[in-house]
């Protein structure tokens, strides 16, 4: 294979790669800010200008190709006063508000500064001012003068969602971004550029002036926000949810996400007035907060003064595999047969780049983990019909507001005699229950979800609740393990009294006679693994960050898959 | 002294009289060889570009893919925005016939059935002009699809004026090519270069108004004749731009290697008030300038020019007596490139402006030795590290006008820096939105 030689280093690389691209590909970090592997190549900022032997000038190593036998210096004495004179150049215009910066922390040129610049500015002169805080749209606020002109917005705006809506004006140093004239920065992806922006020039306007990012800490997760199953990454502070940023993975969703994904998937798990704290059973016409262990058994004992056969048990396509696992299996040792789950299908959501019509992370996985009607029982609309004839009177619910989405449904569950409830927040469906269980959501417990292509992908919890975690790194990332204990104040502070629906269940479970000894979330999916072909010898460590795909039941062996 | 590319007939630019003197039978003749043969000869001939590179056109059009499952284009470059220069608005007006016949050769030898001529917006009357002949050229079927029974050949072409909106920058080939292509006047970055991937992906090839003027004689007369007239290495006619402090400024189609000195004192009659010569700038307001006391014997071509560390350039040449402020003047061409960086990459954007602050400050007399050193460093980070030739057109005349007359300019200049640092903090700034709306 061709390989060439950077900084002495021998690599090997593919036809048509350019130097940057190969050096990423082995390790190397050339710095750029123009550059993005999924962008196409402007050259504008000139930051990754390398030596190369035999070639007069220097080269841009973001669009000089690879050649067998080429020996590229970054840090020769030209490579090096180059980037610096560049650095300078991008510097002395730049306002240096690093203090007062959302993008601190995690800015490019700041990382840049401390490693390739002098260190001092030979700039004396008035900076160039330009336009502060422009809403470009509803989600990213722009500042010119934080703005090196990269172009990586624009072309994100072309080339990935395909929708022209930013473009450069002006020249020299006055060049700066707006919209096209009458348009908006208002597409399905914007808050994308927030991210590939390499200064604090876009920010994202839900987030802005939020926390500093080092202090807030960062779990690996899913976004719940489709069945993509986009990789993200969940950001804290005191216990609260600030933002979430897309993780890469190519298999998955690359570097992106969509802003609805981003702005409505955490928003209700940090509402303190909504959440439902601990266990609630209705009395009269109000619920009533009731002792964990009392609302168990209160559940129980009234599950059992019915016929299976008036009881329907509905799993959700927003709740764990594990979740959903148990509740087949305790259906299933109950006697229930009336198991579904309702499926959430917006046709006008989707697109043919990462939104998907199926509006729930993991109905591949509630499917997957047995919640279909067993003998002789029915599926959620002959339910609801049911419910109407009065044939079925007890409904046990996971964590799905059926009542707002579906209004037949509301109708049926408000003729229940038992409705059970497992819920993050109070909705609809809540008002209508006998019996609420608060319910960890997805940031807040381990668990695994399976996105519509059939990758199982790990969620982990980034916010504390009152019951710990008990798996090892249940709450590793959160800035609680990371940097203090549980007595410091910001840790006592916005703690929820939820629990995973797994636990929830087992515990149900126990007070109907049926004993399950599960210690953490991976014990329901190691089970799992040994009964359902298709997730045969998967653990959570396999898992990994990035997931992987489900096994094809037919021909697949899994270590292909993998 | 026979010109070449401005002949001193009466009303030449009249498509009858061109005729009539033997005008578009270069094309004629031209058609009869192979285009290989009509590259050979031109390559032979030591014809060189005119617009700046002075690379040799032969060469130039031999780059283009023989077979192409793509169309091929030809584009002529009449920016012409270089301030000193002057010379293609005299083709137009002059002599345009033999600039379209030139198109017509070219384009058949590099296989293009669509050409453009790019003419900068501000040429409003050159403009008109073209138009005119290139129209008059149509209806007597010398240009299009007409053109394959007036000369009987298989191949035609069709030509297009296109006008710039004003921007230096579009001068330069790549930058050209988007604002044919109506995207922004942004340089490319090179490689690919246009023979490979040109105007909409396809190969082109991007000539100066006068280099193509001067492909007709070069087939009627053939390469040899061509080659003989002034410096071998560079041969031809020049037209060089007077301005300045001259007594009679204009264009002067001459010789290549023509002395400088004849130029001003034979040509240009002098400096007016017989005042001492300061400063000479060879080539457009981009070239390094050369100081009065070095023109004596210099010959005006790409080669002899290159040897007293300056450049032909576009050959215009701009005079500077001895009264002239060379701060004023390199704070106005430091403005220029300031106001035409097209401001895509770092290095020129940036730098382009910072040395005009610098500039602007030793005009007033706020300026300090180190002054003169940050320029020349600054300029030097330019210089190499940008897309387009801009960041050495920017460069150049800061670091060499500094360099060659040190002395000048320390004199202008304290030897101690006394400026406070200038910048204010913009918290206080009428901002697009009140902080309160923000808030809520």
């Amino acid at each position: 294979m061709a390989t060439i030689t950077i900084d002495g280093k021998k690599i090997e690389f593919k036809s048509g790669q350019t130097i940057i691209q190969a050096a990423k590909d082995n390790g190397i970090n050339i710095p750029h800010f123009c550059w993005h592997p999924k962008l196409s190549i402007s050259g504008n900022c000139r930051v990754c200008l390398v030596e190369v032997a035999k070639m007069p000038k220097l080269v841009i190593a973001c669009a000089t190709l690879a050649a067998d036998g080429m020996v590229v210096f970054t840090n020769s004495e030209k490579a090096v006063n180059a980037r610096n004179a560049v650095m300078e150049f991008i510097l002395i215009n730049h306002p240096l508000d690093c203090p007062i910066c959302d993008e601190a922390g995690e800015c490019k040129l700041q990382e840049y500064a401390y490693d390739y610049s002098v260190g001092e500015s030979r700039f004396k002169e008035e900076k160039q001012h330009k336009e502060k805080r422009v809403p470009l749209g509803p989600n990213v606020m722009f500042d010119g003068e934080r703005c090196i002109s990269c172009s990586r917005c624009i072309r994100f705006c072309d080339e990935i969602v395909k929708e022209p809506q930013l473009t450069f004006v002006q020249r020299g140093d006055r060049v700066t971004i707006v919209t096209y004239p009458g348009k908006e920065l208002d597409n399905d992806y914007s808050l994308n550029v927030t991210d590939i922006c390499p200064v604090g020039a876009l920010t994202n306007r839900d987030f802005r002036f939020k926390s500093r990012v080092w202090e807030m800490s960062t779990t690996k997760s899913v976004c719940t926000g489709c069945s993509r199953g986009c990789n993200s990454d969940i950001w804290v502070r005191n216990n609260l949810i600030l933002r979430i940023t897309p993780r890469e993975n190519e298999k998955v969703n690359s570097y992106w996400m969509c802003d609805h994904g981003r702005l409505n998937t955490f928003k209700n798990i940090n509402q303190l007035e909504t959440r439902i704290n601990g266990a609630f059973i209705k009395e009269g016409l109000s619920h009533v907060p009731t002792e964990w262990e009392s609302a168990y058994r209160k559940a129980a004992n009234e599950l059992k003064k019915y016929a299976k056969d008036e009881i329907a048990f509905i799993g959700s396509p927003f709740a764990t595999n594990e979740d959903n696992y148990l509740l087949a299996k305790i259906a299933k040792n109950f006697g229930v047969s009336n198991l579904d789950f309702m499926r959430h299908e917006n046709p006008a959501f989707g697109d043919d780049i990462l939104k998907r019509n199926d509006i729930t992370p993991n109905s591949f996985g509630a499917e997957l983990a047995g919640i279909r009607p067993g003998k002789n029982g029915f599926a959620l609309s002959e339910i609801i019909q049911k419910i109407n004839d009065g044939k079925i009177k007890v409904v046990y619910l996971l964590e799905d507001d059926i009542a707002e989405s579906n209004p037949e449904a509301a109708e049926a569950f408000a003729k229940l005699k038992l409705l059970i409830v497992h819920s993050v927040n109070f909705n609809k469906t809540t008002d209508l229950a006998h019996i609420i269980f608060g319910a960890a959501a997805y940031a807040e417990k381990n668990g695994t979800m399976i996105n519509f292509e059939g990758r199982v992908q790990r969620i982990r919890p980034a916010v504390a609740l009152a019951t710990p975690d008990k798996s090892l790194d249940g709450q590793k990332l959160s800035r609680q393990d990371k940097f203090g204990t549980e007595y410091d104040s910001w840790a006592q502070k916005n703690i929820k009294d939820a629990l995973p629906s797994w636990t929830i269940l087992m515990n149900v479970a126990k007070e109907l006679d049926f004993r399950l000894k599960y210690n953490i979330a991976e014990d329901i999916f190691l089970e799992m693994s040994k009964n359902i072909d298709a997730l045969n010898g998967l653990n959570y460590n396999i898992l990994g960050e990035l997931g992987v795909p489900v096994k094809d039941s037919i021909n697949q062996p899994l270590a292909k898959a993998l | 002294m026979e010109k070449i590319v401005l002949p001193e007939i009466k009303d030449y630019h009249l498509i009858d009289v061109y005729i009539k003197n033997g005008g578009y039978e270069s094309a004629k003749k031209a058609f009869t060889f192979s285009t290989d043969e009509i590259i050979d000869q031109v390559k032979k001939s030591g014809l060189r570009g005119r617009g700046g590179a002075a690379f040799l056109a032969g060469l130039k059009w031999s780059f283009m893919p023989k077979s192409s499952d793509k169309p091929k284009y030809l584009c002529i470059n009449g920016d012409e925005s270089e301030p000193g220069s002057f010379k293609d608005r005299q083709i137009f007006e002059y002599n345009p016939h033999q600039l379209i016949e030139g198109i017509l050769i070219t384009a058949y030898a590099i296989q293009a059935n669509t050409c453009y001529i790019y003419i900068r917006g501000e040429y409003h009357k050159w403009i008109k002009l073209l138009q005119k002949a290139l129209d008059d050229a149509y209806s007597n079927g010398l240009v299009g699809e007409k053109m394959k029974d007036t000369f009987g050949i298989g191949f035609c072409t069709n030509i297009y004026i296109h006008k710039g909106a004003g921007a230096y920058i579009c001068g330069e080939e790549s930058s050209l090519m988007n604002s044919i292509e109506g995207q922004r006047g942004y340089p490319r970055v090179k490689p690919p270069f246009p023979a490979q991937n040109g105007l909409w992906g396809c190969p082109t090839t991007i000539n100066n108004v006068e280099t193509i003027t001067n492909v007709p004689p070069i087939i009627k007369n053939g390469w040899e004749w061509f080659s003989k007239i002034g410096e071998p290495k560079h041969p031809g006619t020049i037209l060089y731009g007077l301005s300045g402090h001259i007594n009679k400024p204009g264009i002067y189609e001459l010789p290549s290697g023509t002395l400088l000195t004849d130029l001003i004192y034979k040509y240009g009659g002098g400096v007016p008030g017989d005042k001492k010569v300061l400063c000479v700038i060879p080539g457009g307001s981009s070239m390094p300038p050369l100081r009065g006391d070095q023109i004596e014997g210099v010959k005006m071509d790409a080669e002899s020019l290159k040897a007293y560390g300056t450049a032909i350039g576009t050959g215009g040449v701009i005079v500077m007596d001895e009264d002239t402020d060379l701060v004023k003047i390199l704070a106005r061409i430091a403005k220029f490139y300031y106001h035409e960086s097209c401001g895509q990459c770092t290095p020129c954007r940036e730098g382009t402006g910072w040395m005009l602050k610098i500039l602007n400050r030793l005009v007033s007399g706020e300026g300090s030795v180190k002054d003169l050193d940050l320029l020349v460093s600054v300029a030097n980070n330019i210089e190499g590290n940008t897309i387009c030739a801009l960041g050495e057109a920017a460069a150049w005349p800061v670091k060499f006008m500094i360099t060659r007359f040190r002395d000048y300019f320390e004199k202008r200049v304290s030897s101690e820096n006394i400026l406070p640092v200038r910048n204010k903090v913009h918290s206080m700034r009428n901002t697009a939105i009140s902080i309160d709306t923000e808030q809520n």
